[in-house]
């Protein structure tokens, strides 16, 4: 989060615009009130970023539920001597698990009153144990999702509660020999894939994939071009000029072609994609922290900074970042969207993710078959979410420009 | 100027060279290496003797037993136009100013520069479509936009732009194709390529021949790259359009709006012959950042309809790791690339005098 010490202009957020100082500003609407929580109200009443939010927020829910909603393991069953289990809780993977204790446990810290940087470490430290001992105690079993339908249909099984969409993602059905391709109807809401998978659970657990894919390497790349943007607007010259080469470098050759060489030659799980696709957005961060910084070395707090023998790591990154990083935050909200695209893209031509990751960009390639045929359902429902998806981002992009440029403030 | 001209150019040298660098590490960092998966498929299927002889001939072709920094070095040499030549044994030769060599395709075996000559032409011929499209259409909806603005009529445009720009290309061409090329809907489309089987041999313009209307090619290539450009152009139309607007709008706020109104100028003779041109300065800035992504976004689409250009080249270059077509790909690329920032940069300093550069 952004901490604003005081000797900075507080209220000011970005660079004045032209013709405009600090002291022409209406002195009541800068006080004490955080950069955060001013511009956190500024977006939240803009409809585009209030539909955004929804959304995204919703796909929230659908990545953490995604094991309770679509799941070939029954919730709940009753066997024929009569004992209860529930053979979903045996199948969850280490991402399940970790999903969801920390929606359990982010539920809890933000009911609680305390402070702000309190709830954020514990959720993070809560994250973080999770993953380990997840990782280390939860076994994957394999039970083949056919057995349930048999021993359902042998009555072995007395009842048993399914979960809305009782298909797993990788559940292909290899006990029914026409579910493959099948258009939408009865027991398959948005019909099957060309494996015989059910679309509605893929396009569930694919959620997970296009959140952490956005933030993930946007945060990477955000990391990045600050770091090195930042480096090359305070000390300028040769550091600039280096660093410049670096940028042009990458931004000269089409993001796309880019990927393509990195992605093709390391065939990458989904972490290595959301290292590759951070590694190579990164150089408009880097741009905007540029100028923002050698703007903002002339200026008299980031001067006293200096002159009062502040370590550099603290003026780069406590004085002189909160004051520079607008622009950064306005187009890391369009990045996110850019990245989701990137992934989708990648996908949709064969060369991103492995076989056994469900991704709505490698959906939307099984529409069309090599004989011409077109499935159209694989088509419309993938193709709607990573639309609405990107949209959403976008919005909510805009409604953070609108909200931070002090350009649109004015008039 | 002509100062910060040369200067430019002498900086594109490190950075082209940093470009292939960057693309010939990630190639050379695969696992098996820039040589592996090229022995392995050439030389896999045939016995022993001629599996031996192929891969030696690779060797000595690429130089695959070299370490990674010679072989760079030797494709350096190869591209540069002063450079030693190289013997057939692959032995260095003297000094010489010669023609640049991309080398030779891999996997296709043709030089790369007969490749890129094929396909260059195509990815072309979309953007050239695409561009005065995407301008055309970019410039009046922004000035409409900025006209109206806080209106119903700024709103929609600004919403449905925005809805535009987030629709993947990768969608919308499966869904034209889909729906609009398909016995099974409508066929009013061809399904992909850039000519129909015959139209090469017929007359240019549509024509009879023999009491039969032919439809030439002319008509037959527009025909065909209907779909392609639609998906090409939709997305970049939106991004100009906002642009437009907001510069309309900056510089209807400037002073010399006011003395023109104080004049009493007709607004439209100030929208038109004063803001106008000032906003297309803003204009120049992203023409250089649309080329590349242009390129970028031919990937996709060239992909989807089955268009035989850059993007396809690129595509299959890079799935079958054929280092010298990639080189070469990204190389051209890189070139086009940063030939247009300083184009753009020389092109701002002209449009507008406030800009200068010394």
């Amino acid at each position: 989060m952004t901490k604003l010490s005081a000797s900075e202009p507080i209220g000011n957020p970005g660079k004045p615009g032209p013709g405009e100082t600090d002291s022409t500003r209406d002195p009541l609407t800068v006080v004490r009130r955080s950069l955060v929580r001013q511009v956190a109200r500024d977006v939240l009443v803009r409809w585009g970023a209030q539909i955004g939010i929804v959304w995204v927020g919703l796909l929230v829910v659908l990545a953490v539920l995604a094991p309770v909603l679509a799941n070939s393991h029954p919730l709940l069953m009753k066997s024929k001597d009569g004992e209860l289990s529930s053979p979903w809780v045996k199948h969850l993977s280490t991402a399940d698990c970790t999903l969801l204790v920390t929606a359990v446990a982010f539920v809890i810290i933000v009911l609680t009153r305390w402070r702000a940087s309190t709830k954020v470490w514990l959720l993070l430290a809560v994250i973080v144990v999770t993953a380990i001992t997840s990782s280390i105690f939860v076994k994957q079993r394999f039970t083949s999702p056919d057995t349930y339908r048999d021993r359902l249909k042998s009555g072995e099984i007395e009842w048993a509660a399914r979960a809305p969409i009782p298909y797993s993602p990788d559940d292909r059905q290899l006990d029914d020999p026409t579910a493959r391709l099948r258009s939408p109807a009865g027991r398959h809401w948005m019909g099957t894939t060309a494996t015989g998978a059910d679309l509605a659970s893929n396009m569930i657990h694919a959620c997970r994939i296009a959140l952490s894919i956005g933030f993930i390497s946007t945060g990477i790349a955000v990391v990045i071009g600050v770091v090195i943007g930042g480096m090359m607007g305070y000390f300028a010259g040769v550091v600039d000029l280096l660093g410049m080469r670096l940028v042009e470098i990458f931004s000269a050759i089409p993001t796309l072609l880019l990927l393509l060489c990195f992605v093709a030659v390391f065939t990458p799980n989904l972490y290595m994609m959301m290292a590759i696709i951070g590694l190579t957005s990164w150089e408009g961060y880097a741009v905007f922290t540029r100028a923002e910084f050698l703007s903002l070395r002339q200026r008299d707090f980031v001067q006293s900074a200096i002159a009062s023998g502040v370590p550099l790591r603290s003026v780069l990154f406590r004085h002189m970042l909160p004051n520079g990083i607008t622009p950064v935050l306005i187009s890391a909200s369009f990045g996110v969207a850019s990245a989701i695209l990137a992934e989708s893209t990648l996908s949709f031509l064969g060369i991103g993710l492995g076989v056994d990751e469900a991704s709505w960009g490698k959906l939307l390639a099984d529409a069309r078959s090599s004989g011409g045929t077109f499935y159209w359902w694989l088509a419309v429902f993938p193709g709607v979410a990573i639309f609405l998806t990107v949209f959403a981002y976008n919005l909510i992009g805009e409604a953070l420009r609108d909200a931070l440029d002090p350009k649109v403030l004015k008039n | 100027m002509l100062t910060y001209l040369i200067r430019r150019i002498l900086l594109l040298i490190p950075t082209l060279l940093g470009i292939t660098i960057l693309v010939f590490g990630v190639m050379a960092a695969a696992p098996g290496g820039i040589g592996g998966p090229l022995l392995n498929e050439r030389g896999g299927q045939i016995g022993g003797a001629n599996q031996q002889r192929i891969r030696e001939y690779y060797e000595k072709r690429y130089g695959l037993n070299k370490p990674y920094a010679i072989q760079y070095l030797r494709w350096l040499n190869n591209i540069s136009p002063v450079g030693f030549r190289v013997n057939e044994d692959g032995s260095l030769g003297r000094i010489a100013v010669k023609w640049p060599d991309l080398g030779e395709s891999i996997t296709q075996r043709r030089p790369v520069s007969d490749l890129l000559k094929d396909a260059l032409p195509v990815t072309l011929i979309l953007n050239l479509v695409s561009i005065p499209l995407v301008y055309v259409i970019g410039i009046v909806s922004g000035i409409i936009a900025a006209r109206n603005r806080g209106n119903a009529a700024d709103v929609g445009i600004g919403t449905s732009q925005l809805a535009l720009w987030s629709i993947p290309t990768i969608w919308s061409g499966v869904l034209l194709i889909g729906f609009l090329a398909n016995r099974e809907y409508v066929n009013w489309f061809p399904t992909g390529g850039l000519t129909s089987v015959g139209s090469l041999d017929a007359s240019f313009l549509p024509s009879h021949v023999d009491g039969r209307w032919q439809a030439g090619f002319l008509v037959d290539r527009v025909w065909h790259l209907i779909l392609p450009v639609v998906c090409l152009s939709y997305g970049g139309f939106a991004f100009l359009s906002k642009l437009m607007r907001g510069s309309i709008l900056d510089n209807l706020g400037a002073d010399y709006v006011r003395t023109a109104r104080a004049k009493g100028l007709n607004e439209n003779v100030i929208l038109y012959r004063h803001v106008f041109r000032n906003s297309l300065l803003s204009l120049i800035t992203v023409a250089a950042a649309i080329l590349p992504s242009l390129l970028g976004g031919s990937i996709v689409v060239e992909t989807i309809f089955g268009l035989p250009g850059m993007g396809k080249l690129s595509v299959d270059a890079v799935s079958l790791r054929d280092r010298e077509l990639v080189l070469g790909l990204t190389f051209v690329g890189g070139l086009i690339g940063l030939t247009s920032m300083v184009l753009r940069d020389v092109l701002y300093a002209m449009a507008d005098p406030r800009v200068t550069y010394d």
